[in-house]
């Protein structure tokens, strides 16, 4: 999309709950704290809100509105959107839409998921898809990607854990994220296999979560004081189909996604002060280092190895800890991305602040579905 | 592969027959524009023809990539070897390797085979098709 007679869009408030597991609570009771947080941060009044956008994959009907008549606000237009992993960072295209065309001056994006209630294992997928008929787990998907880029760029199995163990170190620092602890190499590789040569730390939990972002028109930013994040490019793009054959090693739906976006925007790879991006299993991370062109192709764990993309590097990637450590309740993730970059871009991450971050990206993308690369992708890139 | 496997539940018996000549795995063909696929496609995705014949495909392919899968939902049996092979007229198709994972190998030449991989609900046997060392 172009932006030519779009106004600017800015996140004037954020709202994140730690991400865990909490059977006994209902969605609704686990998504209006972060709402609730991301309102009050904002400073705007409940009757502001024009519009509501909310993203959830497995959270069923209406879960927008069940969320918000906790807090009372309601009459709005409410939007459910589910995307599978990108559920979310869609429904914050979809609002940042609705400001940018002047439809509204005020929404709440919010996600929520509770994945507790499918008790354990992998996650639920589509029965429908005659790949998940013949025995397709998400895990497995991404273990053939990583198996074949070993193949391709002799990556081996220890540095593929690498990449746990920097998701953990940074996830340490994070009062929010699921897994608050380091995890050593030895650790990584000793686990119980899950879908070879994955281990259980080379794969993202399973668990419950919500994340909330107010954004506003610049108009109504610049009344708040203080509020300077803008939304400088956002993009939805889902998979091209195929039943033939796929370069598995090359993840061309983020990678089309990123040059939308990053044109969008107007920058280039370089100019990425901080990213959170996909990392679901290890070998996603070092893939989408490249799809996203932060190293070349077959240069990933050169780039790991590094340190650049971990704090104190030259491009830190997922200094929350990613979808690894953070955890990723699905339809939770795009706007728990969002308030990690806002905050970054705010100066206000904590123990795990990306000094001077300027540009950041988010990036959610999946959804396992027969013949495409994924379902669905979303990037936002947030400037200050 | 014999009279045993015409017993068997299969899981989606559109995908594969059992010959006499062996099994075999089934695609379709666009009449309109010739476009193959697997599954057969009720339209095609080339030219939207609903035109589409089954179409028996080649038993031989190339082993892409595979993973040990050690976790997955109930049914199956666990641990198996799930792979995406590439056959010779472009489909890519995925599938359960009946092989001991020592015995796989990226880029192998494999063949099509019929087998159990998992039980229903009622604990009776489902098989599929999959593929095994040429
Ligand atoms: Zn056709």
């Amino acid at each position: 999309m172009t932006s030519n007679a779009l106004r600017e869009v800015r996140v004037v408030g954020t709202g994140l709950i730690p991400f865990g597991k909490f059977p006994d609570q209902t969605l609704a009771e686990i998504a209006w704290p972060a709402v609730r947080e991301a309102i009050l941060e904002s400073g705007v009044k409940p009757k502001e809100i024009g519009g509501v956008f909310c993203g959830t994959a497995l959270g069923g009907m209406l879960a927008g509105q069940r969320i918000m008549k906790t807090l009372g606000i309601s009459g709005m237009p409410i939007i459910n959107v589910e995307n599978a992993c990108s559920s979310s960072s869609s429904a914050l295209s979809l609002g940042w839409l609705s400001v940018a065309s002047g439809q509204h001056d005020v929404v709440v994006v919010v996600g929520a998921e509770k994945l507790t209630k499918f008790g354990g294992g992998t996650l639920p997928l589509e029965r429908e898809d005659w790949e998940v008929n013949q025995g397709m787990v998400m895990p497995a998907l991404y273990a053939m990607r990583a198996r074949r880029y070993m193949h391709e760029y002799g990556l081996t199995e220890t540095q593929l854990a690498e990449v746990a163990v920097k998701a953990h170190e940074h996830g340490a620092l994070n009062p929010n994220a699921q897994i608050k602890k380091r995890v050593s190499l030895d650790e990584v590789m000793a686990a119980r296999p899950v879908t070879e040569p994955f281990t259980l730390w080379h794969c993202c939990p399973t668990g419950d979560g919500a994340a909330a972002v107010v954004l506003a028109s610049a108009d109504v930013a610049r009344r708040l004081e203080g509020k300077d994040v803008r939304i400088a490019a956002s993009e939805v793009t889902s998979g091209l189909y195929t039943d033939h054959f796929r370069d598995m090693t090359w993840p061309e739906l983020t990678a089309r996604g990123a040059r939308g976006a990053f044109e969008m925007a107007g920058i280039g790879p370089e100019d990425v002060d901080v990213a959170e991006i996909h990392d679901a299993f290890t070998i996603a991370e070092l893939m989408y280092y490249e799809a996203f062109g932060f190293c070349g192709r077959g240069e990933a764990y050169g780039l790991l190895k590094s340190g650049a993309t971990s704090l104190g590097g030259s491009i830190p990637v997922n200094p929350s800890g990613g979808l690894l450590s953070r955890g990723h309740p699905i339809g939770a993730t795009g706007v728990a991305q969002a308030v990690e970059v806002t905050r970054q871009l705010e100066g206000r991450a904590g123990a795990h602040q990306v000094e001077g971050a300027k540009v950041g990206v988010t990036h959610a993308t999946g959804g396992g579905i027969a013949g495409l690369d994924h379902g669905a992708c979303s990037i936002h890139v947030f400037a200050r | 592969m014999t009279a045993d496997t015409d017993l068997l539940k299969l899981i989606n018996p559109a995908l594969v027959e059992a010959a006499a000549s062996g099994p075999r795995l089934l695609g379709g063909a666009c009449r309109a524009c010739g476009a193959r696929s697997f599954p057969r496609a009720a339209v095609c995705t080339d030219c939207l023809s609903i035109d589409v014949e089954t179409l028996a495909l080649p038993s031989e392919g190339r082993l892409y990539s595979y993973s040990v899968v050690h976790q997955a939902p109930k049914g199956w049996d666990v641990p198996y070897v799930l792979g995406y092979v590439d056959l010779p007229d472009g489909l890519r198709v995925l599938a359960h390797i009946a092989a001991p994972p020592a015995a796989i190998a990226i880029d192998q030449q494999v063949r099509l085979a019929l087998g159990v991989v998992g039980t229903d609900a009622a604990g009776a046997p489902l098989s599929t098709y999959t593929f095994v060392p040429a």
